[in-house]
C-alpha cells in the first residue's frame, strides 16, 4: 500500500550513489522504454490536434460561413467575450455545483458505502445489487439520459412512488433541474467509484483492520483513521477521475433538460457544444473547452495537495 | 530488458502496420472524374433520401458507361450531420461532389467556399422553368446566384381537432382572419372544454428552432416588420411586430390558452404533441408543419387512423388580417454541387436525373414534402397520396424564408431567449424585446444592425 | 470474501446482525437503481410506448421483432465489439506497461509526466474533433476501423495509465524482488508477478475503458464514413425522428440488446475474479 511506497524499498531509489551520470542516463532510458507503445500513440494522435485546438481558441474558426474558409487569429476575442456574457459565469457555477454534489459527493460516498457494504453482505445481495447498479453504469449515456427523464418526468415513474407512500410529488424537471441532473449523474456514475473502491478495499490486507478492531476501535472509528487513510491514494484517484468525467458530462443533461429552463441547468459541456455545434462557432467553442480543462485542474492540484504530498 | 524492448518495438511495428491497413479504405481515396460522391443525411425514419439516391445511382450508372455513383448516407441529426458536411469539405479527398443541402445553410456555405454557382447550368435545364420562383429563391446566395434545386419544402400552418370544436359549439371549418380570432376561438374552447389545452405555439429555448419558426416567426411575419432586411443585409432591431408576436406568446401563456410553462419548456414536447396530445383529442389547435400527416400514416412514427378525419387545417392569419391575409414559413433541401468537384458537369446531370419530374414526385410523397415543381403540384398522384398535401401546397404563396445568414442560428436562440423570459413573466414584451435588440447587436456588430424606429 | 478469512471469535452473533443490516441497506439502494431501469424494460414490450412508465396493455415483442435485423442491431453491435475491445485491449497492455516504470522508479520524468497525463485526461475530446478529422485524412486513415480503434485508445489512455499506476503502487516490491533474486529480468516480473496480483485492478480498467469506448458516438461518427462500419452508438440514431419524433418502444429495445453484452462482460469479468479478490488479500501481510 501507500506506505510500502512512499518509503518502499525502491530498486534504486535516486541516482546520488550511481557510478557514472552517462551509466545512469542509459539505464534511465531502459526504464522509460515500456513508456513507449504509450508515448507513441499519445505523440500521433493526441499532441497535434490538441495543440491546434488550443490555438484555435485564438481564432475565429468556423465551420461555416466566410471564416470557415480562411479563420485569422483573433487574440483573446473569444475570451474576454465569454467573460463579458452574463451566461458564462452562471454556467461555470453551475458547473461547480454540479461537479461538487453529483460527483465527489454522490458518486464518491455512495460509491465506498456500496463498496463497504458489499463486503458484509450476502453473495445473492450483492450480485443482485452490484448488477443493477453496474446495469445503470454500462448503459449508453443516451439510453440512461431518456431512463432518467422518464423516471423525472411529471408523469413519471418517482412522482407515481412518491404517491404511492402518500407524498406530493413535483415536476422536477422543471422546478428543480439542477437536483434532477445531480442525481441522475449519481445514479449513472456511482458504479464506478464502487468498482475503485471494492478493488482498493480488496487489496487490504485484512490484518490491519483486524489489528484495530482488537484494539477496539469502533466502526467510524476505523474507517476515519484505518481504512481510509490506507486507500487515500485510490480516493484522491477516484475523485479526480469522477471529476474529470463528470466535467464533460453533456447528453445526460441534454436530453433531460436541454440546459433549462432558462440557463437553469446549462452546464459548461452544454455551453460548448451549443456554440461549437449549433452556432458552428469552432473557435469560441474550443474557448469554453480551454476553460473546462483549467476547472479540471484546478480541482486536481486541490486533490493532490489534499491527499498526497508528492506526486511520484 | 530485452524482452522490454522487444515489446516496445513490436507495439510500434504493429501500429505501423495497422496504420497501413487504413489505406484499405476505398473512400479516403480521391474521387476520380468518373466518380461522383453523393452525400446526404439518413436519419431515423428518414430514409426517404437513402432510398431515392439509390434508386438514382443505379439509373444513372446505366445511362453513364464507365461512371460510378458512390453514396456517402451520414446517419445523424441535424446538427451533427452539418458537423460532418463541413469537416468532409474541408478535405479535398473526402469532398462531395453532389450533396443533400439544406436551404437554410447555402448561403453560409456559399462564403465558406464549399458550393458551386449553378447559373450557367441551370440556363440550359428546360425544367427550371417548372419550379416556383420563392422555391427558387431559396437556393440563391448572397452574390445572386443560384447553388442549390430545391427538393421540395415544408410550410406551417395551424392543425385543429374538428371533434373538440364540435363539442366546443365551434363552426367549422375554421377560417381565422386575424390573431384576435384565433385567440377568441382559444378563449371559447378554455372555457367549453376546460380539461383541453386549446393551442400550443412552441416556444422557448426548450424547443429548439421548433419555437423560432413554427412558433414566433410564424407571428412576426404576419405583421408589418420582418427579422432582416435583405437589401441592405442588417438586422432590424425595435420593431413593432417584434414587441406585438411577444404580446401574442404573452396573451396565451397568461390566459392558460397554452401549455402551462412547465409543459412547453419539456425538450421533449415536440414528441408529446404528436404522439399523445393531439391523437388523445387534449390539444385543440396546434401552430405546426406540413409534417405532422406523414407522422400519423401508417408508416410514420405516431400511425393514428384517424387522424384525417379528426385534424384539419386553416391557414395562420396575419395580424390584422392584413394582405396577403395569410402566412407561413418554409425550410427544405435541396441538392448542391460541392466546389471541390472534379466532375461538375456529371454532378450537375445528376441532380437533373434525381430531381426530374418523376423523381421529385416520388421524392416528395415517400418524404412528405410540399412540391416546388408546378409539374408535380399538380399531378393527381401527388395530391392523392396525403390528404394534407393539397392544403399546404396552397399555402406556400404565402410562404417566407428564414433570412440565412450564418449569424442566425444565435439570434434565433436569443428569440427564444426573449419568448422565454415572456411566457414565464420575467420580462414584459417591451423588455425582452429591448434585450433582443442589445443582443442581437453583440453578435452582428453595430454597422449590421437597422432601427425600425 | 474477506469474511471468511477472518477468525471466527466472540464477535459472530454481532458480525451476523451486520451482515443484515447491511443487506438491507443495499437491497435498498439496489430499489432505487431499479426504478429508473423499469421505463426501459416497460417501454421495450409496448407497441405504443411513450416516455411516461406505464404497465403495457399487452405484452408485445413487435419492438424486438422490429430492431433484430442485421442493419440494425447485429452488425452495429460487431462493429462496436471490434473497436470497444480493440480498444480496451491496446489501452490495457499499453497502461500496464507505461505504469511499470512510473509506479517503480523514482525519476525527475515521473512528475511532469504524470501532471501532463493528468492534464489528458481532462480533454473534451469533442472539442478535438476537427483537427483529428484533418490527421486522418493525411494519414490516410479516415474510414478504417483500425485507425479508429487506435485513437480510441489513445483517448483513453491518460485515465487509464493513471488508473493503472495508481493499482500498481499498491502491489508491494517485495514479491518482485524474490522474482529478481531468482535472476528474473523486470518485464518478467511485470508479467509473472505484478499482473497477476493486480487483476481486479487491470479489470477495472479494461471494463472501464471498453465501456467508454462501447458508448462513444461523436468518435466513430466523425472518423468512420460508410454505413456498415458504424457501432451501435450511431445506429441508435435510428430511432430519432427527422422532426424530432422518437420511436421509444424500440429505442427501449434496442438499448437492452445494446446494454446486454456490456453486462454480461462485467459479470463474466467479476466472476473471474471472485477467487483473486481474496488471493490478493492473503498475499500481503
Amino acid at each position: 500500500m501507500t506506505t510500502t511506497l512512499d518509503t518502499g524499498p525502491k530498486v534504486d531509489p535516486r541516482p546520488d550513489g550511481a557510478p557514472s551520470r552517462a551509466r545512469s542516463a542509459g539505464r534511465t532510458a531502459g526504464r522509460l522504454l515500456p513508456l513507449g507503445p504509450a508515448l507513441v500513440l499519445l505523440a500521433l494522435f493526441m499532441a497535434g490536434p490538441v495543440v491546434w485546438s488550443f490555438y484555435g481558441s485564438f481564432t475565429d474558426a468556423a465551420l461555416t460561413g466566410a471564416a470557415a474558409q480562411e479563420s485569422s487569429w483573433i487574440g483573446l476575442d473569444n475570451y474576454t467575450g465569454l467573460f463579458s456574457d452574463p451566461n458564462f459565469p452562471k454556467s461555470v457555477w453551475l458547473t461547480v455545483v454540479f461537479v461538487v454534489t453529483s460527483a465527489i459527493i454522490g458518486q464518491n460516498v455512495l460509491g465506498l458505502t456500496l463498496a463497504m457494504l458489499m463486503r458484509q453482505a450476502t453473495g445473492v445481495v450483492r450480485a443482485v445489487v452490484g448488477t443493477l447498479v453496474v446495469t445503470a453504469w454500462v448503459l449508453p449515456e443516451i439510453v440512461a439520459a431518456f431512463a432518467a427523464y422518464a423516471f423525472f418526468h411529471a408523469d413519471g415513474t418517482l412522482n407515481e412512488a412518491l404517491g404511492l407512500v402518500g407524498l406530493g410529488g413535483s415536476n422536477w424537471l422543471y422546478d428543480f433541474p439542477m437536483l434532477a441532473v445531480i442525481i441522475a449523474n449519481i445514479w449513472r456514475g456511482a458504479a464506478f467509484s464502487m468498482m475503485v473502491y471494492a478493488a482498493a478495499l480488496a487489496n487490504l490486507p485484512p490484518d490491519v483492520t483486524e489489528a484495530a478492531t482488537v484494539d477496539g476501535a469502533s466502526g467510524p472509528k476505523r474507517l476515519m483513521y484505518v481504512t481510509l487513510p490506507m486507500i487515500r491514494r485510490s480516493i484522491s484517484t477516484n475523485f479526480m477521475l469522477t471529476t474529470l468525467m463528470t466535467l464533460q458530462v453533456f447528453t445526460l443533461i441534454y436530453v433531460m433538460t436541454a440546459g433549462g429552463p432558462g440557463t437553469d441547468s446549462s452546464t459548461l459541456p452544454i455551453l460548448a457544444y451549443q456554440e461549437a455545434f449549433s452556432f458552428g462557432r469552432v473557435g469560441y467553442g474550443t474557448a469554453i473547452a480551454t476553460i473546462m480543462l483549467l476547472i479540471g485542474a484546478v480541482f486536481s492540484i486541490i486533490y493532490i495537495r489534499m491527499l498526497r504530498p508528492e506526486v511520484d | 530488458m530485452r524482452l522490454r524492448v522487444s515489446v516496445a518495438v513490436g507495439m510500434a511495428a504493429s501500429m505501423v502496420v495497422m496504420a497501413g491497413c487504413g489505406s484499405d479504405s476505398d473512400e479516403a481515396e480521391g474521387s476520380g472524374s468518373d466518380t461522383l460522391k453523393v452525400v446526404y443525411q439518413k436519419f431515423g425514419n428518414f430514409t426517404q433520401a437513402d432510398e431515392h439516391f439509390t434508386q438514382v445511382k443505379e439509373d444513372f450508372e446505366a445511362e453513364h458507361d464507365g461512371v460510378t455513383v458512390e453514396l456517402v448516407p451520414i446517419e445523424a441529426a441535424q446538427n451533427d450531420y452539418f458537423t460532418k458536411l463541413a469537416l468532409m469539405h474541408g478535405s479535398e479527398s473526402t469532398a462531395p461532389d453532389v450533396m443533400y443541402e439544406d436551404t437554410f445553410m447555402i448561403k453560409s456555405d456559399v462564403d465558406a467556399g464549399y458550393l458551386l454557382p449553378l447559373d450557367d447550368y441551370l440556363a440550359e435545364w428546360d425544367d427550371w422553368d417548372q419550379f416556383y420562383d420563392n422555391a427558387k429563391n431559396a437556393g440563391v446566395g448572397d452574390d445572386g446566384s443560384t447553388y442549390g434545386v430545391p427538393m421540395g419544402t415544408d410550410t406551417r400552418a395551424l392543425w385543429y381537432n374538428t371533434e373538440l370544436f364540435e363539442q366546443a359549439g365551434i363552426s367549422v371549418p375554421w377560417e381565422p382572419q386575424s390573431w384576435d380570432d384565433v385567440l377568441d376561438t382559444a378563449r371559447t374552447i378554455q372555457q367549453e372544454l376546460p380539461d383541453v389545452i386549446p393551442l400550443n405555439v412552441y416556444s422557448g429555448k426548450a424547443m429548439g428552432e421548433a419555437s423560432s419558426m413554427q412558433g414566433f416567426e410564424m407571428l412576426l411575419y404576419g405583421t408589418e416588420d420582418r427579422l432582416y432586411d435583405e437589401e441592405s443585409q442588417s438586422w432590424i432591431t425595435g420593431s413593432q411586430g417584434f414587441v406585438d408576436s411577444l404580446g401574442f406568446i404573452q396573451t396565451i401563456f397568461d390566459e392558460g390558452l397554452a401549455p402551462s410553462p412547465q409543459e412547453a419548456l419539456d425538450p421533449n414536447l415536440g414528441n408529446t404533441v404528436t404522439g399523445q396530445w393531439l391523437p388523445e383529442g387534449r390539444l385543440a389547435i396546434a401552430l405546426d408543419g406540413s409534417w405532422q400527416g406523414g407522422n400519423w400514416m401508417e408508416s410514420g412514427e405516431a400511425p393514428w387512423p384517424e387522424w384525417n378525419d379528426v385534424m384539419a387545417n386553416a391557414a395562420m392569419p396575419t395580424q390584422n388580417g392584413q394582405d396577403p391575409g395569410a402566412v407561413s414559413m418554409s425550410g427544405g433541401w435541396t441538392l448542391a454541387v460541392g466546389a471541390g468537384s472534379k466532375a461538375p458537369d456529371l454532378a450537375f446531370e445528376f441532380i437533373t436525373m434525381a430531381l426530374d419530374q418523376e423523381n421529385s414526385r416520388s421524392y416528395d410523397v415517400e418524404a412528405s414534402q410540399i412540391a416546388v415543381r408546378e409539374d408535380v403540384a399538380e399531378d393527381s398522384e401527388y395530391i392523392d397520396a396525403n390528404p394534407s398535401f393539397e392544403f399546404f401546397s396552397e399555402i406556400v404563396e404565402f410562404t417566407h424564408f428564414r433570412p440565412a445568414t450564418s449569424d442566425y442560428p444565435q439570434i434565433s436562440n436569443e428569440i427564444q431567449v426573449a419568448m422565454e423570459s415572456v411566457m414565464t413573466g420575467q420580462q414584459s414584451p417591451e423588455e425582452a424585446a429591448a434585450a433582443y435588440d442589445s443582443a442581437v447587436e453583440r453578435i452582428v456588430g453595430a454597422d449590421a444592425v437597422m432601427s425600425a424606429g | 470474501m474477506a469474511v471468511s478469512s477472518r477468525p471466527i471469535s466472540v464477535a459472530a452473533p454481532r458480525r451476523l446482525s451486520v451482515r443484515a443490516i447491511s443487506n438491507t441497506v443495499l437491497l435498498v439502494i439496489g430499489m432505487c437503481f431499479l426504478l429508473p431501469l423499469g421505463w426501459l424494460v416497460l417501454a421495450s414490450i409496448d407497441e405504443s410506448a411513450s416516455l411516461v412508465a406505464s404497465v403495457p396493455g399487452s405484452v408485445s415483442g413487435a419492438n424486438f421483432d422490429a430492431v433484430l435485423t442485421t442493419d440494425q442491431t447485429f452488425r452495429p453491435l460487431w462493429n462496436s465489439f471490434v473497436l470497444s475491445g480493440g480498444c480496451a485491449l491496446i489501452t490495457v497492455v499499453a497502461a500496464v506497461l507505461a505504469a511499470y516504470p512510473l509506479s517503480r522508479y523514482r525519476m525527475r520524468f515521473n512528475k511532469p509526466f504524470m501532471y501532463g497525463v493528468l492534464f489528458g485526461t481532462g480533454l473534451p475530446i469533442t472539442a478535438m474533433m476537427v483537427p483529428v478529422y484533418g490527421l486522418f485524412v493525411r494519414l490516410n486513415l479516415l474510414d478504417s476501423l483500425t485507425g479508429t480503434v487506435f485513437f480510441l485508445a489513445a483517448t483513453s489512455l491518460p485515465m487509464a495509465i493513471w488508473m493503472m499506476k495508481n493499482f500498481m503502487d499498491s502491489v508491494p516490491v517485495s514479491l518482485e524482488e524474490a522474482a529478481w533474486v531468482d535472476g528474473a529480468s523486470a518485464m518478467k516480473a511485470l508479467r509473472t508477478v505484478v499482473v497477476p496480483l493486480m487483476r481486479p485492478g487491470i479489470a477495472v480498467v479494461f471494463i472501464f475503458v471498453f465501456i467508454q469506448a462501447w458508448g462513444n458516438f461523436f468518435v466513430p461518427f466523425v472518423l468512420l464514413l460508410s454505413p456498415e462500419k458504424q457501432p451501435a452508438a450511431v445506429s441508435i440514431f435510428t430511432f430519432f425522428g427527422q422532426y424530432g419524433s422518437v420511436a421509444y418502444g424500440q429505442l427501449a429495445a434496442f438499448s437492452l440488446l445494446y446494454a446486454a453484452p456490456v453486462l454480461v462482460l462485467y459479470v463474466l469479468v467479476s466472476r473471474l475474479l471472485g477467487g483473486s479478490f481474496t488471493m490478493a488479500g492473503a498475499v500481503k501481510g
